[in-house]
């Protein structure tokens, strides 16, 4: 079973994402900040990151280019998702080492397309 | 002194006066010596008739500024009665008339170097104070030996004019500042709305998956109506967004190049099942060798959509086609895309609205087709943000053809920088012009409008912003400038307005300075916990702010003035003088306004005019003077009025001290000012009211 780490602030959005994920059989871990993302990453090394960008104590851009600079973590695909449709996030995601990005809300087989192609075969 | 000549009477508001050849003026009858001879007379008197009945002042005037002549239209614009008073009155044109000293140097220098000035503009004290706009039309008489006799010319009260090109100014600017306020409230909206929504559509989506699981097929159908309702009000904020963006100027472009080809081919593939879903038939026309373009890949794409799903929807069992072809034109390739179909068709008059927001060819449009009213708007936006344009043809009853064309290759002109993603990249830091005196606020945003709005909220409170665009930028200002006060906001890449404040209040030197949120993110808890003094959302409440930030930005070292006058080319000419003198200016324009700034700031002193509009000087030095923690701040009283002794009595014991205008020149207002304000900064010898 493939495990997927979820960096989620926003309750609503880290429980419905995380039960439709584990519907499709994922196991998901949670962490509802950016340090206890790094932290997470760290102990249970996870085969793929969900990471929201806009995030209390760390923000997403921050702890992923913590996660990109470890040795530990930087195999790890980040998938960025940020609620801002806004010019540049894109650019933003990927400069800061996010290896894709997408848009909430999600579009969910769109979502799991990208997971999918992130995930090691 | 003068007499009437031939059959030209009133000469009683002309003075004439020459200068002899040594070019100091002596007074002579102009009828004796004007012209040689006597029969010439007749012509002079059509002279002085012009002079005497012209609508624009003239004068001669002697380069140390006293009057050789005066006609009584310029009496009049400068507010006497005769030319006699005027010439009594002024003697020193440089410190009686204009309000700017620096004017009539600036006169004789241009004079000096062009022998003429054509449309020098000056403000002008009038005989009552008050300032008026003048235009100036002069030329220099010099003597045989070169010397400058006296200057000629004309004035006009330009006044009214000048007072037009402010309120004209004034309207564009808060209209272009109430345009932006609509575009980032937009912008910050649709970012709120769509969170909530993802909940709505994300819950829907599991529960009806779990619904079939479990064969409750009546609650699939209704999850699904919560979806696909969800899905179209998803569309609508996008929508909304995107719209919002564009008019805010902040939609990026990203060029690429990809195979034109290919890109059609995935956009028929995506919509071809919208298209068939009416029982259409599909057709592509494609060009050969269309090659590539270089271009922003997902704006064409989406205009593409949008004008062959739209074809789609408003055809029944008709035919859609696209046609694609690549061709030269004004040393540009294009690439041209017609949608043509077979649908209901446009009257000329929907049409012409077709490419409006919110405007689908009629109301009922709506209710028949769906849609959000918004897709040919913003295809037509995002064609021409990429240089090129989209039209129609179309019939009622015969369907329409849609045309979109674009350049093979982005113009590097159109192409708009992406928002910076690294430091590096972020706008110079705004240090260049710190105003001593001013409490200085940094703000600390990545959103460049809400620089734009803050600096315009607070420039007329006196207030100096400094920004920064980013944490690290706005954290090693904090340590540079040490200002009164920080604005933060909350979403910034790199480094959230989280982790920054985390920073200030860990820093021991920068600590203590007061820190505001002014976010989107409502998050008041987390705020308060990590040491911020105050929390504001956007979109930014102008009279909130601005007295949320009066509260944090006391530290002043210059003592304020509180200038409460209606007319606001006094306004700005007090502010103007005050400021050279190291106060820092607060403006009223009338009492109640007045008021409402005593409600958030102390000044060290009240300028006040009596005749006001909504409360007068009167009504407000009784509020004034009734409020216990007011009382003891002098009161000046400016007036053009001329005090009557019931008036005077209203006022005796009340304000410091009544100043008539124009009677009473620039130094002595500011002298009295410095005065008073260095008193009451004594607090044994408060101001005697």
């Amino acid at each position: 079973m493939k495990k997927l780490l979820l960096v989620e602030d926003n309750e609503m959005n880290r429980d419905m994402l995380s039960r439709r994920l584990e519907r499709r059989g994922y196991e998901v871990l949670i962490a509802v900040d950016g340090e206890q993302g790094i932290a997470a990453a760290k102990e249970h090394r996870p085969d793929l990151i969900l990471m929201d960008m806009s995030l209390p104590v760390l923000d997403g851009w921050e702890s992923t280019r913590r996660l990109k600079q470890e040795p530990d973590t930087q195999g790890i695909p980040v998938l960025a998702l940020t609620a801002h449709a806004m010019a540049g996030e894109r650019d933003k995601a990927l400069a800061a080492g996010c290896n894709d990005y997408d848009t909430k809300p999600v579009d969910f087989v769109r979502l799991l397309g990208k997971i999918e192609s992130l995930l090691p075969s | 002194m003068e007499k009437p000549i031939g059959s030209v009477p009133a000469f009683s508001g002309v003075t004439y006066l020459r200068p002899d050849h040594r070019g100091s003026p002596f007074q002579i009858p102009v009828h004796a010596t004007a012209t040689p001879h006597e029969s010439d007379s007749a012509t002079e008197a059509t002279y002085r008739s012009i002079v005497e009945h012209a609508i624009e002042g003239i004068f001669q005037t002697t380069p140390d500024g006293q009057y050789l002549l005066a006609n009584p239209a310029l009496a009049h614009i400068y507010g006497y009665e005769s030319t006699d008073e005027l010439k009594g009155n002024v003697q020193e044109i440089a410190r009686q008339l204009y309000v700017d000293a620096g004017r009539r140097p600036e006169f004789i220098r241009l004079m000096s170097e062009n022998d003429s000035v054509w449309g020098f503009e000056s403000q002008i004290y009038r005989k009552d104070g008050t300032v008026i706009w003048i235009s100036e039309n002069v030329r220099v008489i010099r003597g045989d030996d070169g010397a400058v006799l006296y200057y000629e010319g004309t004035v006009e009260d330009i006044t009214a004019r000048k007072r037009a090109e402010y309120e004209l100014r004034r309207a564009k600017e808060s209209a272009e500042e109430a345009s932006r306020s609509k575009s980032q409230f937009l912008a910050n909206m649709s970012h709120e709305l769509r969170t909530p929504l993802n909940a709505i559509i994300g819950y829907s989506e599991l529960m009806r998956e779990e619904a079939e699981d479990l064969a409750l097929k009546s609650f699939i159908r209704d999850l699904g109506k919560i979806e696909s309702a969800g899905k179209h009000l998803l569309a609508l904020i996008n929508g909304v967004l995107d719209i919002a963006k564009i008019e805010a100027g902040k939609m990026d472009l990203h060029a690429e190049t990809f195979e034109v080809a290919k890109m059609i081919e995935e956009v028929s593939a995506t919509v071809a099942p919208v298209v068939e879903k009416n029982g259409n038939y599909f057709e592509i026309a494609a060009a050969p060798n269309l090659g590539t373009m270089h271009t922003d890949l997902t704006k064409v794409r989406q205009s593409l959509f949008n004008l062959l799903g739209n074809a789609g929807k408003f055809t029944k069992e008709g035919q859609v086609r696209l046609e694609v072809e690549r061709l030269t034109d004004s040393g540009r390739d294009w690439l041209v895309f017609h949608v043509r179909d077979t649908g209901v068709g446009m009257t000329p008059e929907q049409t012409q609205k077709v490419f409006e927001a919110f405007t689908q060819a009629d109301a009922s449009t709506t209710r028949k087709f769906g849609g959000t009213g918004l897709g040919l708007a913003i295809t037509r936006e995002f064609s021409r943000l990429i240089g090129g344009d989209v039209t129609v043809k179309s019939a009622l009853g015969q369907g329409s053809v849609f045309t979109l064309r674009v350049p093979a290759i982005l113009a590097s002109g159109e192409t708009v920088e992406s928002e910076a993603p690294s430091d590096s990249l972020g706008a110079p830091p705004e240090t260049a012009e710190f105003v001593a005196g001013q409490p200085q606020v940094l703000l600390i945003d990545d959103d460049p409008t809400v620089h734009d709005l803050v600096r315009r909220f607070l420039q007329k409170e006196g207030i100096q912003v400094i920004g920064a665009h980013n944490g690290p930028e706005g954290l090693e200002l904090a340590r540079k400038i040490r200002p009164a006060m920080i604005v933060l906001d909350v979403m910034m890449p790199t480094m959230d307005g989280w982790s920054v404040l985390t920073r200030l209040k860990g820093d021991p030197e920068l600590s203590e300075i007061p820190v505001v949120m002014l976010t989107m993110v409502n998050n008041r808890e987390m705020g308060f916990s990590l040491g911020v003094d105050d929390y504001m959302l956007k979109p930014i409440d102008r009279s909130d702010f601005v007295a949320t930030l009066r509260k944090y930005c006391n530290r002043q070292d210059k003592p304020t003035v509180l200038v409460v006058e209606d007319d606001v080319v006094t306004r700005e000419m007090l502010r103007a003088s005050l400021e050279k003198e190291e106060f820092v200016v607060v403006e009223a324009g009338n009492g109640v306004e007045a008021l409402e700034k005593l409600a958030t700031l102390r000044p060290a002193l009240i300028l006040l005019d009596l005749m006001m509009p909504e409360m007068d000087g009167f009504q407000f030095t009784r509020e004034v003077r009734e409020h216990a923690d007011w009382r003891d701040i002098p009161i000046l009283v400016m007036t053009a009025k001329d005090i009557a002794a019931e008036d005077r009595a209203l006022l005796d014991g009340q304000v410091s001290r009544i100043l008539q205008k124009g009677a009473c020149a620039r130094e002595e207002l500011l002298s009295e000012i410095s005065h008073r304000v260095a008193r009451c900064a004594r607090p044994l010898e408060t101001v005697a009211i």
